[in-house]
Parts: C-alpha cells; structure tokens; sequence
C-alpha cells in the first residue's frame, strides 16, 4: 500500500485534524481497488501509516460486506435479492446465473473469471432486478440481457 | 443532589449518576451484563431495564441518567417480561453446557437464569454453533459459543490495559470475539482480567482449565507480594470440607488460583497476571529439613545453634528480607534492637522481559514490603550492605543473597523457605514458612497496609520467623 | 405529476446535474444572499417557521434538531448528510444524488452556515456508483467555483466537505451508526442519551439530516417558510419524494405534495399495477413499515396523519406495490432474511431475535412448521420493539406483525399443509 500514500495524504487534508481514525474506510477500499483485496500487509502498513489499533482495522474489514482479504474472481457479479428484485424474478436469475456459471453463490468459477454472489438491497428496486458486476450496476436484468452481460464480460 | 424514588423510595442521587449506580448505591439490585463500574457504558445486554413510572416502556438503566423526582420500577410486571425476555434471547445460541464449563457456580447467566428466568427453553431452532476452543493468548481460552458479546473484556483491553488486543469481528449472530492478529494480548501484563469480568464462561483461564469446581475451593484474603504495590488477592484452595484424602493429596495444600479483591485504595478490582501465578513463586520445592553444615538436624538444636552463634557473635550483620512481614520485621527488630549492623535486602529483582512500571499498578521494586522494612530500620537499611572486616556472623533472610559477597570466615546463619544450593553451606540452615502458611501485614509504596491471611498449616519442621525470632529474644534476654 | 413540486422543478438532461446548469437555474445565488445579509441564526428560524420534516423516515421537525446545537460555544460543530439509502424499497436520494447534487451541496452549505459547522460530510452508501461519480464530480466543481474552502465569497465563512462512503452496512444508515462509520469503525449504533446534537461525531454536537431534508434547505431559505407550508397540509408542509416499485407499471421516484390522493398516485401518477394485476397491499415506507392492504391504502391521502391513523407510516418513502398472488410468507421470509444478515450484533434483543426469526420463518417455508410459530414471531417482534440500541428491533417487528396480522391465513396455511397458498411466489399473478 505504500505507493498509494501520497493520494492518502490528498484524501487527508481534506478531513479535519485529528481525524486519522476516519481514514480506515476510505483507505481501506483505496487498497481493495488497488489490490482486488486487503493483505496483511497492507494491514500492517495502515496501522503505521494511521496509528490506529491493528484490531480496529481488522474489525472493520470483517464487519462490512464490501471488504474482503482474499482474490475473488476478474467480474464480481453481485445479483439483489431482496424484496423488490425477489418480486421481479431476481431468484430465478439467481438461479439462472448459477447454472449457466457452474457454482453457487458465494463462489468463484475455476477460470477465475466470475464470483456469484447475492445481495440485500442495492438501493435500485425502481430498476429491479439489478446485478451488480464489479461497481457498475446492471438494472431492469432478464435472463437474456444476463446472458448477453456474460457474453460481453467474457470477452471484455 | 437529586431526589429520586426507586420503587416508591425515596432515594438521593449524585447529580452525574446513572439510575444503575444510584440504585446499587442505595442497595437495590438491578441485575447487569455488560455494565462494569471501571468500564464504559455499552448497554448492549439490555438486561437492566427498569421502567419509568406512567411509560408503558422500559430502558435500561445503566445509560439512565438521573433526574430531581424520576420515578422508576425496577421489578415491575413490565419489567419482569422484558428481563425474562432478554434472558431467552441471551441463552437462545448459549450452549448451556454448565457441566463442563469452569464458570459454574460463579456465573452471573447462571445466576440470572434462576432469578429471571428459570423455564425451559422456548426455541425449537438448532443453536448457532461457534468455535469451541479458541487460543486467545497463550494464557486465556475463549469459548465463543458461550460469550454473550457483552464486550467487557474489549473494553478493558481499550480503556484499561490499552493494549487495544481484543475487538469484535464479523456481525450479526456470528460476532466473534477475537484477539489482533498480532496478539497484543500475550504482551499485556492485565490480561487474565478478563476473566474475571467475563459474565459467563466464555474466557477462561488456561493453568486452571478444568482443575476445580469453585464450589470445593475457598479464596483466603491475601496480599500479592510480586511488586510493591501490594495488590489485594484472594487465593483460592480446596476448602476443609471438600479435602481429597485418595485422590491427590496434594491439591489440599496448592493454590488453586488467584484473583484479585477489590480493594479502592491500592488496585481497584484489577491485578496483573504476576499476581496469578503466585503458585509458581510459593509452589517451588521447599526446604524443610533444618541444617548444621549440610547435616540434618531437629530444629529446637538448629535454633540452639543460632542462638549461640549469636551469643557468641562481635560484630554480626543481619540481611533481612522485604518479603518479611511487618510483624517478622517488627519482630527481629523487638529481639535483637542494636545487636546487628542490620541491612534489607533486594529478595527478588525483575526477571528479563517483565514490565518494571506502568501507570495502572505495576511498579518497578519487585518486593512487597520494602515500605515496611523502611519504616522500622530507615532509609540507610536499605543501602548496599558494608560489612565491617570483623564481620564474625551474617544472618540472611529470604532470598536475594550473594553469598560470594559475604565476608570470608563469618559463620553464616540462613533462613530460607526453598530447596538451594547456600542452604547446605551455611553454619545453621533453618527452613521458614511462606506468606500463605502464615497471616502477616505489608506497607505498599504508598504507605497503605494490607493484610495476609493463612492458607495452609506449615509443616511442623518448618519455622515461623516471627516466632523464631522471638524465641531467640527470650532466650537472649534469660542469657544476659 | 402528484402536485406542487419543489425539488423536481427541472428537465433532467444529459448536463441537468453540472453546476452551469444548475447556475443558469440560479444555483448558489440563496447562498450569496444568504452569507451577505442573513446571520446563522436567522437560517434556523426560517427552516424551524418552514416546519420542515426529517425526511429519513421518523419525520422528525428539522428546526428542532438544529435547535439543539449552541451557536458560540467554542467547539466544532459537524453537520452529516445521510445518503447511505439502504431501506430496502427506498431509492429516492438516488435522484438527488444524480440529478441535483449541487442542490444538496448549495443546501448544505446553508446547514453549515446556519450551524456554525466547518467540516460538513455526506455519507453515502458504498454500493452506489454513478450517484458517487455524479456528487464527487460535482464537489470538485463546487471546490473550484469556490464554493467550498475558506472564506467563501469573500465572506468569514469557511466549509470543507468529504464525500464518506460506506461499504455494506444497512445498520450504518442509522445517524449514530453512521457515525461510528465515519470514526473508521464497524458501524455499530450508540445509546441515546447522548443525543448526536450534544455528543456526535468525535463526541461533538452534529447534525446528521438526510439528503432529502437537507435538499430542501436551498428553497425554504430562498422563497422562505411561508412559501413552503403553502404546499402540503398543515400538519405536514412541503414534498415527500417517494421512491415506487414492486409490481407497478411506472416504478420511480416522484415528488409527491402532502395531502395528495394516494389512489390518484398509485393509478394515474404510477400507471396503475403491471398488465393484468390487482393490487394486494402496499409497503408505503421501506419494508421497516407495516403494510396496509389495497383496500385501506385507497382512501388516504399522501401525509403521516393519515398514515398513521391507518396503522402504519410513511417512514422513507418506499413503497412497494405488491400484486395478487403474491405469497407474502415468502416475502416475509425475504425481508426476515434481510434484517437477519445487516443485524449489527451489537445488543442482544437484535443479535439473537433477527436469526432466531429468521430460523423460524424458514422452517416454516421448508415445512416443518408448527402451529405456535405464529404466535412465537408476533412475541419475538413484541419483545424486541423499543429494545434495541437503534430502531432495528422495531422496524423488524413492524413488518412482521404488519404482514402476520393482515395476512395470518396464508401462513396457517403453509403450516398446516406444509406448502404455500399461493405456490411460494413473489412475482405477483397475471389475471386474464
């Protein structure tokens, strides 16, 4: 994570002085985007870099669903299933992503080349159902627009 | 100073309390999990809920503040609901497995349960299973399936021992407490605290693992001699009643453990985990066989010997222990007055890597009554010795003594508890008791005296110093 | 368009959402007038005379939370803007975020101003993508305008904003929550007292509005209160923007005026339900309300007044229409699973109760139900409400009682049969 401080420092001056402990988030997902997730290492260097407790960071990494420590998959395809998408087909996409994909949700194709996941609302049930793929989202999904997103990311 | 009526009563409050500690103040119980008086408040358990008298609601207490005239319930039909409510959530997912669990007879869940609950289970659902045995430190053990995430033993870590080693990870059911994945926690001399603030039997402390049921032990008030702040103790032993007379004897008369009794005016309710471990300082092999020049003798002609060493003595020097009690102190000093040029000496010093001092109770003498040695012999007695060149006889006491210093061809008398080497060397060896076979007083560095009470019986070939002391006394005053 | 509108006033376009355009449409001239000739003080009284409403979903009257704040008390103030719209059901800050965000940031400004806050933040929720780009894009023009920073048109004013994002947690959309995320922490919720006015974020005195509310601010200081309770009722002045989806021909965000019908919304404003389907009922406010069936929804009018005498609430604004044929066990079982998986873990009533009804309701559904069950959820929901650190107990027991009370048969049902009434689905019936 050391390449990234200089942006650190820029993302820092706009915060208030004392505010070290709020450059947790912000800083963690600098690194998730820089890394695919969060290392050790990286880990150790934000405990030096902000002098916050090991355990806070450690914390907040377990705690949010968007921070993970291991590589997942080139797309991550994050389906919503919650009450709106539910309501406009959302499980049998789910279903549909999971057979054309080979695992369940929560997992990562052999390739490397896509993770499944579910969410819990997305906040776009007006465009329901959304998948989300990587940090953009895909709204008003059917099975063949899905199938059509697949195609595209495979040769993306 | 607020007027506040508890279940009718009238009450008065200090104006920054919180209904939970003017209550407990005024003895009315108000049961808590998560609530300690040392700690934050986390109001997380929500098992001190009062009500409000004309709310159709209740709140908890512990983050209540009080106000002129607030009128609250704490035993209401309401409130008993909601108590036993909380009750069958916290023990939903609690494996409720008291039969092997270390905590039983001293677990506030347990105690809870009785009082507030006391039915079956109402859940039909499989528990939520969690790591059974999980290696916090190398000292303490946690069960996560019986923590109730009351995040006392977090906020320890983050507000008193600061060693910021525990937190909460994941959310939710599956919160799991869990130690820095650098383990800070086996650096930090306070840990074995949270075992004691553990409200159930999730921590554990690993030396007493399933040693003993707490219901055959005892704790005897005592005085934790590991630095000079003299920590207040309880040491737990097996009681009389419960004594093994096939099964390992030996567990009559061994610490069982030690935990710390609150005691404001010198460590609040904590200790630091040197202060647990006293049975590897008072449990080394003990000398009890007294000595002429490595040849066993009775000890009535072992103290023969020293008294007439002494009689005989020009110039004697006496090196006395600050492991000495007021009262041995005191009684050398009533004996002998003037007769030696008399030194204390430095019984233990820190061992490499122990923390010498830190700003909560650890304090960098490693000797539990220097204070007292002090105020009986002045601040010169604690000086290096100098022995003068016609040092004829050196009595040492206790432990600390490098007997390659002592001035070649004086006789040398030891009082030692513990198996060494110097004990076969010297003119008259004499085997003394330890601070749990005897009750005695120490003066901490800030002048505070607490008080040791006996554990076990010494053995009857091994001397009381105090009463060795005054014997030799009397014995010295019918010979002048 | 469902009555007077006050956020909604412009063609959305390709550039609708830059500050050019939003200055031809006299962006941030409020707050040149404001910093020239109003105190701080004079702001508040204009949004407490306005009446304005919290619009996260407990309506709370803006004015009375900034009443709180001492002016001149020698501490940093802070003011939060909450856009981490996490309610499943609930997307109308989205619309600000993409199509107004100087009008968030202008009104913002004028919080800040009025509040004495230096360093003001908008939380926003860590999934959201394009409404980040278009706010981040939008404060870096603000900052270059100068708009931002110190000494802001040459006036003594100075304010730094940061654009906070979370990063998967419903729970952190909770003010206090949402804090503790900005201390760089989990986002555990905090006990009351203190309130975040007195001790907020870094324990001192903040404000957190949510984007909506504070949306508001730029127009009430600009026409003044008197031109805003002019629209709505009395009871409830202004707009509610409300975000509608479910089985709805026009699913999106309107800006709905107090007092409109609400049969007109739903049938005329929405287009009515999709081809060929009834309306069964109606999550009016984010799934954390109880739902009012087709035939109690039809005659109330858009206001908390006549939501609440009908036994629910208007809570965030999002509603869900839900169609005939729908099983509303497996749609209850949908929304148990939900407050199940962003239960925080912090106290016990919600710890244990979210996945203890969770269990229950899918048994239930895998047809190992029992007959008290029913009963077990309604205690559970009953005995978590007001127990919880932050709302969570309550709004899970909301919709669960809301659904079981109104809907009781369909679950008797599964129970005793040991399949669904309506074949478990969720996608709503076509009738011929």
């Amino acid at each position: 994570m050391k390449h990234l401080i200089p942006e650190f420092e820029k993302l820092k001056a706009r915060f208030p002085a004392g505010f070290e402990s709020s450059l947790v988030l912000p800083c963690v997902r600098r690194i998730q985007e820089d890394r695919g997730f969060v290392a050790d290492a990286d880990i150790d260097g934000l405990v030096e870099y902000l002098g916050v407790p090991r355990i806070q960071i450690e914390e907040v990494l377990s705690y949010y669903t968007q921070f993970r420590r291991a590589a997942i998959g080139r797309w991550h395809l994050q389906a919503c299933r919650n009450v709106t998408c539910s309501m406009r087909s959302a499980e049998r996409l789910i279903d549909h992503l999971s057979r054309r994909l080979g695992v369940a949700p929560g997992q990562t194709t052999p390739d490397g080349m896509f993770t499944l996941s579910t969410a819990e609302c997305l906040g776009s049930c007006g465009t329901a159902p959304v998948v989300m793929v990587n940090d953009t989202y895909h709204e008003n999904m059917s099975i063949e627009k899905l199938d059509r997103l697949l195609e595209e990311l495979k040769r993306a | 100073m607020p007027e506040i009526f508890i279940n009718g009563q009238a009450v008065q409050a200090q104006a920054n309390q919180t209904v939970m500690q003017a209550a407990l103040a005024n003895g009315f119980y108000i049961p808590y999990f998560c609530w300690h008086p040392q700690l934050s408040i986390a109001g997380n358990c929500r098992i001190c809920t009062v009500q409000v008298e004309g709310r159709s609601w209740v709140e908890i207490a512990c983050n209540m503040p009080v106000t002129e005239g607030l009128h609250v319930l704490t035993d209401s039909d309401l409130v008993r609901e909601h108590r036993k409510a909380t009750m069958q959530f916290i023990t939903l997912n609690h494996p409720v497995d008291c039969g092997i669990c270390d905590k039983a007879g001293e677990c506030t869940l347990q105690d809870y349960h009785f009082a507030y609950n006391g039915s079956p289970s109402v859940s039909r659902e499989p528990k939520v299973h969690a790591t059974k045995y999980h290696d916090l430190s190398a000292r303490i053990m946690l069960d996560n399936e019986r923590c109730i995430l009351c995040s006392r033993c977090v906020r320890f870590t983050r507000e008193i021992s600061k060693s910021n080693a525990l937190g909460i990870k994941n959310r939710g059911d599956v919160s799991l407490v869990r130690a820095a994945e650098d383990s800070p926690l086996d650096g930090d001399p306070y840990s074995d605290n949270v075992i004691d603030i553990c409200p159930v039997g999730a921590l554990l402390s690993k030396p007493f693992l399933h040693k003993a049921r707490v219901w055959y032990l005892q704790p005897t008030p005592s005085v934790c001699p590991g630095c000079e702040r003299g920590c207040s103790v309880d040491i737990w032993h097996r009681k009389a009643e419960w004594r093994l007379r096939a099964l390992d004897p030996a567990q009559n008369t061994s610490i069982a453990r030690v935990t710390p009794r609150e005691n404001p005016a010198v460590n609040g309710p904590w200790i630091c985990n040197k202060g647990r471990d006293l049975a590897q300082v008072f449990e080394r092999p003990r000398a009890d066989q007294a000595m002429r020049k490595g040849k066993p003798v009775e000890l009535p002609a072992a103290i023969a010997a020293v008294r007439q060493l002494i009689d005989g003595a020009k110039r004697p020097v006496a090196l006395l222990s600050n492991w000495g009690s007021n009262e041995e102190l005191a009684a050398f000093k009533d004996a002998f007055g003037g007769r030696f040029a008399t030194f204390v000496k430095r019984d233990h010093e820190p061992v490499p890597g122990e923390r010498l001092e830190d700003d909560l109770l650890i304090r960098p003498d490693k000797n539990p009554n220097t204070a007292g040695a002090r105020a009986l012999f002045g601040e010169s007695s604690l000086a290096t010795p100098a022995f003068p060149a016609d040092t004829d006889l050196v009595l040492v006491w206790g432990e600390g003594c490098n007997f390659a210093r002592l001035p070649a061809g004086a006789k040398v008398v030891f009082l030692n508890a513990y198996l060494q080497p110097e004990n076969g060397h010297a003119d008259v060896f004499i085997p003394i008791s330890v601070q749990t076979e005897r009750a005695g007083h120490y003066t901490n560095f800030a002048g505070v005296v607490s008080g040791f009470e006996r554990c076990f019986e010494k053995k009857s070939s091994v001397a009381d110093a105090q009463e060795l002391f005054a014997a030799l006394a009397v014995e010295a005053s019918v010979a002048s | 368009m469902p009555g007077t509108q006050l956020l909604m006033t412009f063609p959305v376009t390709a550039t609708s959402h830059t500050l050019a355009d939003y200055v031809a449409r006299d962006g941030y001239a409020t707050l040149r007038r404001a910093l020239a000739t109003m105190k701080p003080e004079e702001i508040t009284r204009e949004v407490t005379a306005s009446g304005l409403l919290g619009h996260g979903g407990a309506a709370f009257p803006a004015g009375r939370k900034w009443g709180v704040v001492h002016l001149n008390d020698h501490q940093p103030h802070y003011l939060c803007a909450n856009a981490d719209e996490g309610e499943p059901g609930t997307f109308k800050d989205r619309w600000i975020l993409e199509h107004a965000p100087h009008l968030l940031l202008e009104s913002m400004l004028l919080a800040s101003y009025a509040l004495q806050v230096r360093n003001a933040f908008v939380y926003i929720r860590g999934e959201f993508d394009l409404p980040y780009r278009r706010l981040a894009a939008a404060v870096e023009e603000a900052y270059a305008a100068g708009y931002f920073g110190a000494n802001i048109m040459g006036s003594e004013f100075s304010c730094d904003v940061v654009i906070y994002r979370g990063a998967g947690s419903y729970v952190c959309g909770e003010a206090s929550g949402l804090l503790s995320s900005i201390e760089g922490k989990r986002g555990y919720p905090r006990n009351r007292p203190p309130r975040l006015t007195v001790q907020g974020l870094f324990k001192r005195p903040t404000v957190v509005n949510n984007v909506e509310t504070l949306a508001n601010i730029a127009g009430i200081v600009a026409r003044g209160a008197d031109a805003y309770k002019k629209v709505g009722t009395a009871k409830c002045p202004g707009t509610q923007l409300v975000s509608i989806s479910g089985h709805i021909a026009k699913p999106g965000v309107y800006e709905v005026e107090y007092g409109y019908p609400m049969a007109k919304f739903l049938f005329e404003d929405c287009g009515g339900m999709l081809p060929g389907m009834k309306l069964k009922c109606i999550v009016p406010g984010g799934i954390s309300t109880k739902v009012l069936t087709a035939a109690e929804v039809a005659p109330l009018t858009f206001d908390h007044q006549s939501f609440a005498a009908a036994g629910s609430s208007l809570g965030s604004g999002g509603m869900i229409a839900i169609a005939e044929g729908t099983c509303m066990v497996r749609l209850l079982q949908v929304m148990l699973r939900f407050y199940h998986h962003e239960s925080c873990g912090q106290c016990t009533p919600c710890r244990e109760g979210m996945g203890w009804m969770h269990r229950i309701i899918d048994r239930i559904v895998a047809g190992q139900g029992q007959p008290e069950d029913i009963d077990s959820l309604v205690r559970i929901s009953r005995l978590q409400d007001g127990m919880t650190i932050c709302g969570m107990g309550d709004a899970a027991g909301y919709a669960t009682i809301g659904i079981l009370d109104k809907y009781r048969g369909e679950f008797e049902h599964w129970i005793r049969e040991k399949r669904s009434l309506l074949e478990g689905n969720l996608e709503g019936a076509v009738h011929a």
